[in-house]
């Protein structure tokens, strides 16, 4: 029996820490003015941010737990540091966007960002199946808050709208399964589901498949797997578009860090049994998400098909596991470089769209005549997206590539490439707008703001400079304990 | 006693009533009710274990209070959204709401 006064309360410093941070900036916003500009809010919002990664850094090195419900390890760490670091850079895009919004109530946004960034951290450090679901839903109520943030646009409400009625069903699912599982086993700690998972599966075999079907369909909704993809595309494009970025970036990954550590703990000693599963919603994922995207015209649904393609990406080494660490280490590379490849090119897009007015392709048009740096590092964005050889993303996928085949998943990794290739169209879409078109006669040369240039200069220096150098990074990842503990 | 499977027979039939409302009703408040009754659907089932289940326990009803007060606070964020969509739409009827597509 576990007693408050026993608990290592100093495991959660950096959540609670982030907690009263974020509650700060909540009472400075509600103590100066109703409206107006608050930039010294976003500025203290990446302060608080950088702390807790800070104290992340320091604290969740060595590992530990507060009764089994709180989990402290290097995988809660490593996946931490990207969230946070994401969200920092979310926010400096963040900036700019609200610079030129005056309709948006610009406190709230940041301490609502703040309070996902807590609900994504509590998700990842979650042993226990009603802390899971806590941190869930903190992330996702706050998600859909920000999806409608602008309150008079019609397609911002459109978007929360859907999100909310489709984000609260696959709650409902999640929440479904779980439920089946608490029922055969009387826990809700993974770690003692786990235990009796292998006689469960003899005795109950259906009632586990269905609970574990059902949770596949609400977490594959939060990764935006197909065909739970549907809503992605319509909330990516209504949204605000630095919450686009925030939803494509923070979201996933935290959606991708719960998969691992529930369907990797409680059900790792059935594997055999569900590995398939993840490797047709891997394989459908990237070739459904690849194919549409040729379509698109608007540079935000691109960016949403793009980002269900890369989740398909994502899926590969959960499908084809040689050793979990290799696992794990595939994921949290990949899963970094997705960050900044991705952040950067949002912060391009949102300069281009708000500065031409609508989120169509052919905004871009002549961006190198209009500001060449921009143009330059979007298409390194890109390129590196599109996974071409000598790229942050061309090793983060050549990793992923091996690890299926050495798997023994040659199929996947083969669709793997050849969905790849097909990328290469849409992403070279832009970069033909950029280089090979004449700009309007009226547009003028483009004024880059300095937290947007801070932003796209940080993701293009660590986008590059990993290019070449990969192994520094690989080799810590490698050298993790992960899930320790359990 | 009743047996357990009356319990999870009536969780499964109001979570698809929920599950066929969410899909197919057009008025938005409707939506949002199928929404909770499926989150309902899985209070009972969680209630029905923590008391007669083959592991029986306290952990399911504190997971119940937990959801409830969760899908309220989900619930007033969608009826806030659904009156801002009304203020700028005049409508909230699913099928008008069609800006976003494809």
């Amino acid at each position: 029996m576990l007693l408050a006064n026993d608990a290592n309360w100093s495991l959660m410093t950096p959540e609670i820490v982030l907690a009263a941070l974020a509650l700060i900036i909540f009472t400075i916003d509600f103590m100066t003015d109703i409206k107006g500009k608050k930039p010294f809010l976003g500025r203290l919002s990446i302060i608080s941010l950088l702390i807790t990664a800070v104290l992340v850094l320091f604290t969740n090195n060595d590992g530990g737990t507060i009764g089994h419900v709180f989990v402290v390890d290097s995988f809660s760490m490593v996946f931490k540091l990207i969230i946070l670091v994401g969200v920092a850079l979310v926010i400096g895009i963040s900036m700019y966007y609200l610079d030129k919004h005056e309709d948006i109530y610009q406190g709230e946004y940041y301490s609502l960002m703040l309070f996902a960034t807590l609900g994504a951290m509590l998700m990842v450090s979650s042993a226990d199946l009603i802390v899971l679901f806590v941190g869930l839903e903190i992330l996702s109520i706050s998600s859909y808050c920000l999806a409608a943030f602008k309150k008079y646009n019609r397609k911002s409400t459109e978007a929360g709208i859907k999100y909310v009625v489709l984000g609260g069903t696959a709650s409902a699912f999640i929440l479904y399964g779980m439920s089946f599982l608490y029922g055969l086993t009387g826990t809700t700690s993974i770690v003692e589901i786990r235990e009796a998972i292998p006689t469960l599966w003899v005795d109950y075999t259906w009632v586990i498949a269905m609970s574990f079907l059902f949770m596949l369909a609400g977490f594959g909704f939060k990764i935006s797997a197909v065909p739970f993809h549907m809503w992605a595309p319509d909330v990516y494009e209504g949204s605000p578009t630095p919450v686009t970025a925030f939803l494509s970036v923070v979201s996933k990954l935290a959606g991708f860090a719960i998969v691992l550590r529930l369907f990797f703990v409680t059900f790792e000693n059935i594997y055999v049994e569900w590995a398939f599963t993840f490797a047709v919603i891997a394989a459908l994922t990237m070739v459904i998400g690849n194919f549409i995207a040729l379509t698109q015209k608007n540079v935000k649904r691109l960016m949403a098909y793009s980002g269900i393609a890369q989740a398909g990406y994502l899926l590969v080494p959960i499908a084809a596991v040689v050793t979990e660490a290799d696992t794990f280490t595939m994921i949290a590379f990949y899963g970094m470089a997705y960050v900044l490849m991705t952040l950067g090119a949002f912060a391009i897009i949102i300069l281009v769209t708000e500065d031409s007015g609508k989120e169509d392709m052919s905004s871009f048009k002549g961006l190198w005549e209009r500001s060449p740096y921009m143009a330059v590092a979007m298409s390194v964005f890109l390129i590196s997206l599109a996974g071409l050889p000598l790229t942050l993303g061309f090793w983060g996928k050549a990793y992923i590539f091996f690890g299926a085949v050495a798997a023994g998943m040659t199929w996947l990794a083969v669709v793997m490439i050849v969905t790849s290739v097909v990328s290469f169209f849409y992403y070279f879409g832009i970069i033909r707008q950029m280089f090979m078109r004449e700009p309007e006669p009226t547009d003028q040369e483009i004024k880059v703001p300095v937290y947007l240039s801070v932003v796209v200069t940080i993701c293009l220096a660590v986008t590059v400079a990993l290019a070449f150098i990969p192994s520094i990074v690989m080799d810590w990842l490698q050298g993790l304990t992960w899930m320790g503990m359990f | 006693m009743v047996h357990i499977t009356f319990f999870l027979a009536l969780a499964a039939i109001l979570f698809c009533i929920g599950l066929y409302g969410v899909l197919t009703r057009r008025h938005l408040v409707i939506v949002l009710v199928c929404v909770e009754l499926m989150l309902m659907a899985v209070s009972i089932n969680l209630i029905a274990f923590s008391a007669i289940g083959p592991s029986a326990g306290i952990e399911g009803q504190v997971f119940t209070l937990f959801i409830i007060s969760v899908a309220a606070a989900e619930v007033a964020v969608g009826l806030a959204i659904l009156i801002a969509l009304y203020r700028n739409r005049e409508s909230i009827d699913v099928i008008k709401h069609d800006l976003l597509r494809w």
